[in-house]
């Protein structure tokens, strides 16, 4: 059977959102339920829940196979689906992972600037100074308004006792 | 009358100094955050939700007012001049307004739009401080199993009403209930999907989500569609201002416009795409120059405009009387009110009627002030249109993550707005709506506790989820709400088949 264009990757992700219906059910059924007398057990709702996505995406996986294929979001009907730009989409999921890495270990500032610039590394800066300075002035000016004006608490890192 | 002074009330309390400093800051910020391409009302409110973790609720509030309307405003002004609409609710405007640009009317657009949203957000901003007493003194007596109903129903229109796909709605919907689910139990303290991490048990929070699904989610799916061309932007002539001709076109849009988008915005039809098209028709039928829609018809900006506003006022009527948030909006300025563990519901205008009350009229002052201060500054906000991509992007996923952190100071927050993020591109990249997730996220654990209470309280028999009148009348409308699509295609294979011609 010739599927048609995009819709096998499509069909990998319904089928792991199938999966995670699954794994909803498969946690429900192992835990046990504490011995007290409830009028609704608290099983309930993630079997039911479980059991609609399982379904919903069954469905879905059959419309798919008859050719009903999603339309990305801002194109319209009859618009080619491009390939994905894996490259800049890489950048940016990997600066997003930096921040996740610096914030506890080096503040808030250093993460914040490391995943502004990788950003705009991705999306093709062609002046990469420029970036540092505003990205710096930038991060800091928001740093100092959120811990002096705000009482937000963000770590400070190796700018302790500096800002 | 009792609303009467409780609304001056308010206005006494919003007009303090340091309150009327926050509504200020409010729309600077709303405004600014709106006018940036791609960014509609409910993300800039979930980006600027950090700034009031630790400011008086009172004053939060009011700020929530006025970025509200701000980001409105700013986003009109974005689907104008460079036709990007933020969200869907001005997809209309764009249509219109950026023909209006080309041909050098971008002032006239900019006008009718302002004063559109604010004759429409002033008049249902009044209607709604008159009916949502009553309305929660009603809701009151609906009872637990009539609040499963309404969820349902809610749930049920947003999935199907929101893009392309009504199985696609679903899917969404179902996947934030999953979401909903992780934590311990509420009553019963089972942990469910938590798989042994501590920070799980206490719940995803909803703020990671939100601007995870909406800023990270957006710029992966930007960057998975990367190409080099930037943005045009149309040049503006002129001041914002309307000539006596378009005032005389454009009034009655106002006025139908909101006409139409308040009754909407009460109802859960699905957030604002419907009532803005629906008044976008409206004005097309009724126009004396039908041959200019398409082709930068006035009309076609005012009425969607103030459809978009007075929707937005409606929403909050079903908010604030009910706690049920019937758009990404108004969903995200319910979690906005549990940050300060206030629960909007028939009990609100009883357990913290002088904040609604500073609410609402707060709501009037941000209306106003955006008029008067918007439409001269306009030149100043379409400078910020012409913010490099890769600064735009950047500054907006650093703000999301920031968010995200600071909630609670704790990664774990991170790691789960970094996963919704990915979740957000998929979601984007195979066309499902987003907004029922999120209502599924917020609205899954209230619906389990309704549907237990309900159950308690007759003791176990199912038969009390449908036994009230009004239960009932919600049932059907919610079956013809998930059969209506499927209906209306048969239908139309039907007179195809029969040799007519449809459209």
């Amino acid at each position: 059977m010739k599927l048609p264009q995009g819709a096998k990757s499509e069909l990998t992700f319904v089928g792991s959102l199938f999966a995670l219906g699954l794994l909803v059910f498969w946690d429900t059924a192992r835990t046990e339920v504490p011995a007290f007398n409830l009028t609704v057990s608290p099983k309930v709702f993630p079997f039911a829940i479980a059991l609609i996505l399982m379904g919903l995406c069954a469905v879905l996986f059959i419309k798919i196979l008859r050719g009903d294929i999603a339309r990305p979001e801002g194109l319209e009907p009859g618009d080619p689906i491009e390939k994905s730009d894996y490259k800049t989409f890489a950048i940016v999921l990997v600066s997003l992972f930096a921040y996740l890495l610096l914030i506890e270990r080096a503040g808030f500032i250093i993460a914040a600037f490391v995943t502004f610039f990788g950003i705009t590394v991705a999306f093709d800066n062609k002046k990469p100074l420029r970036a540092i300075v505003f990205g710096f002035i930038f991060i800091v000016v928001i740093y100092i308004s959120f811990t002096k004006f705000l009482n937000v608490a963000l770590p400070a890192g190796i700018f302790k006792g500096i800002l | 009358m009792s609303s009467l002074n409780s609304l001056l009330d308010g206005f006494a309390s919003a007009l303090t100094l340091s309150n009327l400093g926050f509504g200020l800051l409010g729309t600077f910020l709303g405004t600014l955050v709106g006018v940036l391409p791609g960014i509609g009302p409910a993300l800039a409110i979930a980006l600027l939700l950090p700034i009031t973790y630790t400011v008086s609720p009172a004053s939060a509030l009011i700020m929530f007012a006025a970025i509200y309307y701000g980001a409105m405003y700013g986003g009109s002004t974005t689907s104008i001049l460079l036709n990007t609409p933020g969200e869907s609710g001005s997809v209309m405007t764009a249509l219109e307004g950026n023909k209006m640009a080309r041909k050098g009317r971008a002032g006239a657009a900019l006008a009718t739009a302002a004063i559109g949203s604010f004759v429409a957000g002033t008049i249902a901003t009044a209607i709604l401080a008159f009916t949502a007493p009553s309305i929660a003194d009603l809701a009151i007596k609906v009872g637990a199993a009539d609040y499963v109903a309404l969820m349902l129903l809610a749930f049920t229109t947003v999935s199907s009403l929101l893009g392309s796909s009504q199985i696609r709605g679903f899917i969404s919907l179902a996947v934030g209930l999953v979401l909903g689910l992780v934590g311990a139990d509420l009553q019963s303290g089972l942990a469910r999907l938590t798989f042994g991490n501590q920070s799980a048990v206490e719940g995803i929070e909803t703020v990671p989500v939100i601007v995870a699904i909406f800023a990270l989610g957006e710029a992966l799916y930007i960057a998975s569609r990367f190409k080099e061309e930037g943005w045009k932007i149309l040049p503006m002539k002129g001041k914002a201002l309307m000539d006596r001709a378009d005032w005389k076109r454009s009034w009655k849009p106002w006025i139908r416009g909101t006409a139409i988008g308040f009754p909407l915005g009460v109802i859960p039809a699905g957030g604002s795409e419907v009532p803005t098209f629906l008044s976008y028709a409206v004005e097309k039928n009724l126009s004396k120059h039908p041959e200019e829609f398409g082709n930068g018809a006035i009309e076609g900006v005012a009425g969607p405009e103030a459809a978009n506003n007075a929707n937005a006022a409606g929403a909050l009527v079903p908010l604030l009387a009910l706690g049920l948030p019937t758009s990404a909006t108004a969903a995200v300025i319910l979690v906005a009110f549990q940050t300060y563990q206030i629960q909007p519901g028939p009990t609100l205008f009883l357990t913290n009627g002088a904040l609604i009350w500073t609410l609402i009229a707060s709501l009037f002052i941000g209306n106003t002030l955006l008029l008067v201060l918007n439409l001269p500054l306009v030149r100043v906000w379409v400078q910020l249109l012409k913010v490099p991509r890769p600064y735009l992007f950047a500054g907006i996923v650093t703000f999301a993550l920031l968010g995200s952190y600071a909630l609670n100071t704790s990664t774990f927050d991170v790691q789960v707005a970094i996963a919704i993020g990915i979740v957000g591109f998929l979601f984007r990249r195979y066309g499902m709506p987003i907004t029922p997730l999120i209502l599924g996220l917020i609205l899954g654990p209230n619906l389990e506790l309704q549907f237990r209470r309900a159950l308690q309280i007759s003791a176990g028999d199912y038969g009390t989820l449908y036994a009230t009148p009004l239960s009932k009348v919600l049932y059907v409308v919610l079956i013809l709400v998930i059969l209506g699509p499927s209906l209306w295609s048969l239908r139309k294979k039907f007179a195809n088949r029969k040799g007519y011609v449809t459209k």
